[in-house]
């Protein structure tokens, strides 16, 4: 398979604005400047089938279109490389090697829907990250390919790199722009949509590192070659982080559909030491764990991920062996959103501390029977019921483990104790 | 925004008409169905947190919340379904699992939409067996208001109030998920004019009144429909009072004048008006000082005293009723040839927060009394002008105390020395009383019935919410009783009679029957027909 996202990530100096220039950079950010009406990217984009890489799959030229054209407030674009989702890491890969490939495209999105002024919203902690990022902007502006009028088409552009304060929760569009806006990281109630309410009550889109690193490919290969990858519904590439009990973790980009067994096993050469693989995640901690048996057919694109009872969400696979305990696995999953909430709505604030804390006794020995029904009955009341994703991304995993490895739930309540790292 | 344009809607199969850009909240509430919720206020921006008001909305394949849904043509609404009641008592689990439950030394117990819920749609006993989230206890927030973090359900009302609606922005939510709280910001202190309200607003026993705490248990509270005697704005208030004292004061929702709130002057104006020593019976100034006597000599030393003088000063409280005013403008006129008379007036500069409800004076009445003719040309300021450059041989004060509410003390106390004859009418021994001749007890705003004209000209009821202690008079007995002394026998006599009178007499009034007033008053011009 041809490599799209990856194409240069090894070659030297990638980062510099020079070097990233010398392999055809910017020539797809001169084109649709110059030559392309918004309305031609869109459709281009459109065309290509590409689906927003955060983890929703939402396509990407769609979302574009409901931004209303006539609206006399500015306009803004929003990189989302608020990269938080455990387990995933992919575009930190870009950010830090390819930082002009997400600048290109987050000046190609801008174009699309005419927004003078651009934000690239970066997680806290990825201080190199944000190091990369600034300097591409800043050397982008000095080569004029940010500012004002643009190629001289009187066409002007900024863009902000703006740090987050390290909440999970500002991944979330809303809450990423609640905090751009200088507020709390709250999630805002839809309706409206960012696509009409997003940025200071404007217009937004906010698009994933991963998708927009993609368009200068797309409008230098055209929507055909794009689309010409991948499966029926899910088209082009993705890029996979894959960590845990495996022999060679790291980033991968695959063609849509690629059978997730066979990329396990071969690509990154299964589970190290002949152990025995006991479950994997498929897209990020979020999503819900899938057992060996229910690996064989499933392929990695949205739909066949859907079909097997979880999501391809953001690509984040963690592979898990026989040796790990799969309700202290589950605890450390609830932990972790328990920590993250942020504590705006009922459901969430109140129930995902409240299967931590039965996590916690489960793991610990002191669990009872009725335990899992509660956690089933609490990931239920959560599930749908809140403002943002979050509440579904606690609960699903919850339900998952307990559902699909019950047995050793149970074990562990019979025995008083955890029955499976003692040994 | 809501338009004109009529939309229909079917609410749990019944129609409903309503306008587009309602909320199915909103709608519902008006059709007489009430969905449940905490966070939803119609006065303020909608939070969608507290997740109490999910409903179903057919065709839709999640729940939705029905304060940040519109409606649309046709759009079907379920708040009874299956679905429905097991979300609402999910979501009262999830507010109380970390809840303290010590609704017997809660405030808010009895008026708590925890409680009223629970038993409405909850009914089962904790399922939590792990520990309870703790939080701050008897935080004071401001001066009036104290905060319980283990009872707060994170609704936000308080934070967008002070954002909103008074704009002070002293409180925010701090810390995350289950250890999110609501804090005042650094330095900050809720103390803005308007700060009681958000105990009002908390429907919880998160934010209490530091006035009102521990003081009686609110289903012993006896609630009269009132009007808020602190300035001439009017606020509706409920004035809720326990083994005839009052507890508290409480908005209540009038549109026309004060939403759902009250400002913290005016909700604790009642100490000052309605506390302390009462006088209780009629004295009368002899060698020596005032001495008790029987209200008839009382009465008769006030006809005698008066009848035929040369120049005489009427002061009237503020506070007076209408048909008060009306029967006092007739008894000065009916008594002296010459008179002059005037309502009580004082402004304050107010800040913009203030002015938010809050009017310059502290004369709830100032409009109506002047209305019924106890107004003079040079206003207020000028009869105190006269009455220090000593143009007035005797005087007639009700229920102010001049030397207590005026800078120009020394002055005023020498010009009410030297009259030959001074009435002093009031409910406490004030400095003025003391420099009476006769001295006739009386009772306040919160004993008596009758009518305020707010400052927008808005007539609004006043109801006795107490029983008026022995010994004492309503003033408009003791006007009439003068009145009969000076020879006048008028056919009325209860506060409604009075109005009738005096809404033939004064123009502005004409039309206006008391019992139209209702609880929400009734705007002057606007007759006995139409509404406000």
């Amino acid at each position: 398979m041809e490599k799209v996202l990856l194409r240069n990530i090894d070659v030297p100096d990638l980062s510099t604005l020079t070097t990233y220039r010398s392999r055809g950079g910017y020539a797809s950010w001169r084109k649709v400047v110059e030559t392309l009406k918004p309305e031609q990217l869109i459709d281009e984009v459109k065309a290509s089938g590409l689906r927003g890489r955060g983890g929703a799959g939402f396509p990407t030229g769609m979302k574009w279109s409901f931004v209303p054209k006539d609206s006399p407030k500015p306009k803004y674009l929003v990189c989302n490389a608020d990269e938080s989702e455990p387990g995933t890491f992919k575009d930190r890969l870009l950010i830090e090697q390819d930082p002009h490939a997400i600048v290109e495209g987050t000046l190609i999105a801008a174009f699309a829907i005419q927004s003078h002024t651009a934000f690239i919203y970066i997680r806290g902690e990825m201080a190199f990250g944000a190091t990369r990022l600034e300097q591409a902007v800043a050397d982008c502006y000095q080569a004029g390919l940010i500012g004002k009028n643009l190629f001289g088409t009187g066409y002007d552009l900024d863009v902000i790199v703006h740090r987050g304060a390290g909440a999970y929760i500002c991944g979330e569009e809303t809450a990423l722009l609640s905090s751009l806006e200088g507020g709390r990281g709250w999630p805002k109630v839809k309706p409206p949509f960012p696509a009409t309410h997003g940025l200071f009550g404007c217009p937004t889109v906010v698009n994933n590192v991963e998708t927009l690193a993609v368009l200068p490919w797309i409008l230098e290969r055209g929507a055909a070659a794009y689309s010409a990858m991948g499966t029926e519904k899910s088209k082009g590439t993705k890029l996979f982080s894959v960590s845990g009990h495996i022999t060679r973790p790291g980033v991968y980009e695959l063609e849509m559909g690629y059978p997730f067994k066979k990329f396990l096993e071969e690509d990154c050469g299964g589970v190290p030491d002949g152990r025995k693989l006991k479950g994997v995640i498929p897209g990020g901690g979020s999503m819900p764990v899938l057992k060996p048996d229910e690996l064989e057919k499933v392929n990695l694109d949205y739909e066949s991920v859907a079909a097997a009872g979880s999501l391809l969400g953001s690509g984040g696979v963690i592979v898990m062996d026989e040796r790990v305990c799969m309700v202290r696995a589950a605890w450390n999953i609830a932990r972790f959103y328990a920590h993250e909430s942020c504590g705006q709505c009922s459901p969430c604030r109140e129930g995902c501390h409240w299967m931590e804390k039965i996590f916690h006794k489960l793991e610990h020995g002191q669990g009872q029977a009725s335990d899992l029904e509660l956690i089933l009955n609490i990931s239920g009341n959560i599930m749908g019921n809140t403002i943002c994703p979050f509440g579904d991304a606690a609960a699903m995993p919850a339900a998952a483990f307990i559902r699909k490895y019950r047995d050793e739930f149970e074990a562990h309540i019979s025995a008083g104790h955890c029955t499976v790292r003692a040994e | 925004m809501a338009t004109t344009d009529p939309v229909k809607i079917i609410v749990d199969g019944r129609e409903v008409i309503t306008t587009k850009g309602t909320t199915v909240i909103k709608a519902a509430a008006d059709a007489g169905v009430a969905i449940p919720h905490y966070c939803y206020h119609e006065k303020l921006s909608i939070a969608g947190n507290c997740r109490m008001c999910l409903i179903e909305i057919e065709k839709m394949p999640k729940l939705q919340i029905a304060c940040n849904t519109q409606v649309a043509e046709g759009m079907s609404v379920l708040t009874q379904s299956p679905k429905v009641l097991a979300v609402r008592k999910a979501v009262l689990e999830f507010l109380l699992i970390n809840h303290p439950v010590d609704c017997p030394i809660c405030d808010q117990a009895g008026e708590c939409m925890l409680q009223d819920y629970y038993m409405e749609h909850d009914r089962q006993e904790s399922r939590l067996e792990v520990g309870k989230i703790h939080d701050r206890k008897r935080t004071i927030f401001g001066p009036h208001v104290v905060f319980d973090g283990e009872r707060c359900i994170k609704c936000t009302r308080c934070v967008r109030f002070c954002q909103e609606i008074t704009k002070t922005n002293e409180l925010a939510v701090v810390n995350r998920s289950d250890h999110s709280t609501i804090a005042l910001f650094d330095d900050a202190v809720l103390d803005n004019p308007l700060s009681a309200n958000v105990v009002d607003i908390c429907p919880v026993g998160a934010l209490t009144d530091r006035d009102f705490r521990f003081k009686v248990r609110v289903w012993y509270l006896e609630k009269t429909p009132s009007i808020c005697p602190g300035c001439s704005t009017g606020c509706n208030i409920k004035v809720e009072t326990y083994q005839n004292k009052i507890a508290r004061f409480k908005p209540r929702q009038n549109e026309a004048v004060n939403s759902h709130w009250l400002c913290d002057e005016g909700r604790y104006c009642f100490h000052e008006l309605a506390g302390g020593e009462r006088l209780t019976t009629p004295m009368i100034r002899q060698e020596g000082g005032l001495v008790p006597t029987t209200w008839e000599t009382a009465l008769q030393a006030v006809v005698n005293g008066l009848r035929g003088g040369q120049a005489l000063a009427g002061i009237l409280s503020g506070r007076n009723t209408n048909e008060e005013a009306y029967l006092f403008a007739k008894l000065l006129r009916r008594l002296a040839s010459y008179c002059s008379m005037e309502v009580f007036y004082q402004e304050r500069p107010l800040t913009e927060v203030q002015k938010i409800l809050m009017s310059p004076d502290r004369s709830p009445n100032f409009r109506g009394a002047r209305d019924m003719g106890v107004s003079s040309s040079g206003g207020f300021a000028g009869l105190m002008q006269e009455l220090t450059a000593n143009n007035f041989s005797s005087a007639y004060i009700v229920g102010e105390d001049l030397l207590g509410a005026n800078g120009d003390n020394e002055k005023i106390r020498s010009a009410l020395e030297r009259l030959s004859f001074l009435v002093v009418q009031d409910t406490k021994l004030t400095e003025t009383v003391k420099l009476a001749h006769v001295v006739l007890p009386a009772v306040h705003f919160g004993e008596k019935e009758g009518t305020y004209t707010n400052r927008q000209g808005r007539v609004q009821k006043l109801n006795a919410a107490l029983v008026a202690p022995e010994g004492t008079r309503q003033d408009s007995e003791i006007f009439l009783r003068l009145l009969e002394g000076a020879g006048e026998n008028l056919d009325y006599s209860t506060p409604a009679e009075i109005f009738a009178a005096l809404a033939k007499d004064v123009i502005a009034y004409n039309g206006l029957n008391y019992d139209s007033i209702g609880d929400l008053g009734r705007e002057l011009g606007s007759g006995g027909s139409a509404g406000s």
